[in-house]
């Protein structure tokens, strides 16, 4: 936008040039504008901006009946939002909060929950509702035009903005002092650093974490409430989640494992990975409880068909031919725990899994 | 061929097979009474209970509770629990063959359960129903712990069921009694993992069953449990409900404006 013409403008400068938008003419003097009213004044503003009022119009007429209902509407909207809001800080504060469930039924503190939203949501709607009623109902109409230029603007003043700028940034001096260049650049460099420095804490290099979980040769495989587990404590078709005998072992996201009694028919297809056909022990066989596709648990074992579900993405496996992978998203089999019993009839671990567990990362093999 | 010719032929045929019928009707006169005055060692119950079994059963689990290929498994040393939970909720006997059977509404009342309880039970014993009166008699917390342990991966957290592979399902347990559950677990119904006493200690399974019960008997907070599947219902919900419902008053305003 052009400066209105005045004593600021620097003498010899920004004479009209061709091209150059309709100056506005000279303005009204200070005795003119001490008598104009306000609607002048806007009237004047809106010239010097080149806007245009082309139709206004009035929706309701002052002091009509017309505007007394469409005041009153507004006035109830504002004042039902803040009714609703103080009705939700009444609920909050008074009404019976704690969940008491008869047996089949409802009270008063099952509405609880619902009146608090229902509160809220009237209070923020009429809010809304008073605002676009006042809008359309009591604001006047108006349709205004402004002029704009077209294309880019003229060359006069993008040569004296771009020197503008220059002579700002030479007043600096940024280009001649070197020393707070640099200085200026070392500071600044190293509070970025700072802000992205404590970052580094929150990576870990992993080590073997990954590759390893809590099994050892030896340890028995416990229930969760810490109970070795004999054979004949499983029928055929039977599942047991087993977990590690160490600290936190229930706890253990990585060494739980599904024990697995086939049943007999099951025995005689059972096909265990190459290299590991001495993993099971007779009819038990146990396989890693996470999933190798996204680390879910899979723990929905169909006894009949020996199929173990993951929940998360319907991978299937089977039991009978190493936990491979038939269905679904997961495309390697479930790593298999070697166990075997020891001398007083208890299932052990005879080594930790051989391969990591769950699922890929970069640097696994397998 | 001459018409004499046919008229031969055709009455050698029917000749053949009168003979095949009849020796077969002379075969099994000779097997079938055998089999029957041998079942003296039965009591009355369980000789009601062979009844039932030879009208219902024995097409598909055979003469010997042995089974039959392609039909239905074995029943010796199945034991009571399991009859109970298969004949009960009306899974058995099988309206048709299909992914799993389905609970509908019994067949044989109580007395004719117990009957057939009583006949498997003399082939080979199995898991017996408990002796226990009260099976909610276990402590909730401990409950909830093996149920999510052991059950939510197939029957949902909150007990609603859920599907798993080939058209079968874990079905919902809102429906069951305690008795169902109990046997249920002791048994290893169809596809479901078997969980014997030495697993799920009778305390554990009364604990389990005070949890479902309980669950089952909570109200739904708001009134509605869409399922009770968790966030993914409710989740659509939201989204058909609400949103389309955010939609049609935005247009609703923009044809006001």
């Amino acid at each position: 936008m052009t400066s209105t013409s005045g004593p600021s403008q620097p003498p010899g400068g920004a004479q009209p040039m061709p091209g150059n938008p309709p100056q506005p003419g000279p303005g009204p003097s200070d005795a003119e504008l001490a008598r104009m009213s306000r609607e002048d004044l806007v009237t004047l503003g809106g010239k010097m901006d080149g806007v245009e009022v082309i139709y206004s119009e009035q929706p309701v007429r002052p002091g009509s009946p017309a505007e007394r209902r469409a005041e009153r509407q507004v006035a109830a909207a504002f004042a039902g939002a803040g009714l609703s809001a103080l009705a939700f800080m009444v609920i909050f504060v008074a009404w019976p909060w704690q969940v008491e469930t008869p047996a089949g039924g409802y009270d008063l503190s099952a509405l609880y929950t619902p009146l608090l939203g229902l509160m809220m949501g009237l209070a923020l709607t009429l809010v809304g509702v008073g605002v676009v009623l006042w809008a359309k109902k009591l604001m006047p109409y108006e349709v205004t035009v402004q002029d704009r230029h077209e294309g880019a603007s003229p060359e006069i003043e993008r040569q004296t903005t771009a020197a503008t700028l220059v002579a700002v940034g030479n007043a600096t001096g940024i280009a001649r002092r070197t020393l707070v260049k640099r200085s200026l650049g070392f500071g600044g460099l190293m509070l970025g650093l700072m802000a992205v420095f404590p970052l580094g804490g929150l990576i870990k290099k992993p080590g073997t974490a990954l590759f390893e979980t809590p099994w050892e040769p030896g340890m028995r495989l416990l229930t969760l409430g810490g109970l070795p587990i004999r054979p004949a404590d499983m029928r055929p078709g039977a599942l047991q989640t087993v977990f590690p005998p160490v600290e936190g072992g229930a706890r253990s996201s990585d060494g739980v494992a599904m024990l697995i009694r086939l049943l007999p028919n099951q025995v005689d297809e059972f096909r265990p990975r190459p290299g590991q056909e001495d993993f099971h022990w007779n009819d038990f066989v146990a396989y890693s409880k996470i999933c190798t596709h996204a680390g879910c648990p899979v723990s929905l074992y169909e006894q009949e068909t020996a199929r173990i579900l993951c929940p998360c993405h319907q991978s299937q496996f089977v039991a009978t031919d190493g936990a491979r992978s038939i269905f679904g998203p997961a495309t390697r089999s479930l790593p298999q725990l070697a166990v075997e019993v020891d001398a007083d009839g208890y299932f052990v671990a005879k080594s930790d899994f051989i391969e990591p567990i769950g699922p890929a990362f970069w640097e696994r093999s397998t | 061929m001459t018409r004499l010719a046919r008229l031969r032929k055709r009455t050698s045929s029917g000749l053949a097979l009168a003979v095949a019928l009849v020796a077969v009707g002379i075969g099994y006169s000779f097997a079938a009474p055998s089999s029957s005055a041998q079942d003296t060692g039965l009591s009355v119950e369980a000789m009601a209970g062979q009844e039932i079994y030879e009208n219902s059963c024995i097409t598909c689990h055979g003469a010997n509770l042995q089974g039959v290929e392609e039909q239905g498994p074995s029943l010796i040393g199945v034991g009571e629990a399991s009859v109970y939970f298969q004949v009960a909720t009306g899974r058995m006997p099988l309206a048709q063959h299909e992914a799993q059977a389905q609970r509908k509404t019994p067949v044989y009342d109580d007395a004719e359960v117990n009957q057939l309880m009583a006949y498997i039970q003399t082939y080979g014993g199995g898991p017996e129903l408990p002796a226990e009166e009260d099976l909610r008699d276990g402590e909730l917390a401990e409950g909830g712990e093996l149920f999510r342990l052991n059950c939510a991966s197939c029957h949902n957290f909150a007990g609603s069921g859920g599907a798993l592979s080939s058209g079968k399902n874990a079905p919902s347990l809102n429906q069951s009694s305690d008795l169902d559950i109990y046997t249920a677990m002791l048994s290893g119904p169809q596809n479901m993992p078997v969980f014997g006493d030495n697993q799920l200690t009778p305390e554990n399974k009364r604990a389990i069953i005070n949890y479902v019960q309980t669950l089952n008997e909570t109200a739904d907070p708001g009134g509605l449990s869409i399922g009770r599947a968790g966030p993914v219902p409710e989740g659509l919900i939201i989204w058909v409900v609400g949103i389309a419902g955010c939609v049609i008053a935005c247009f609703w305003v923009g044809t006001r404006s």
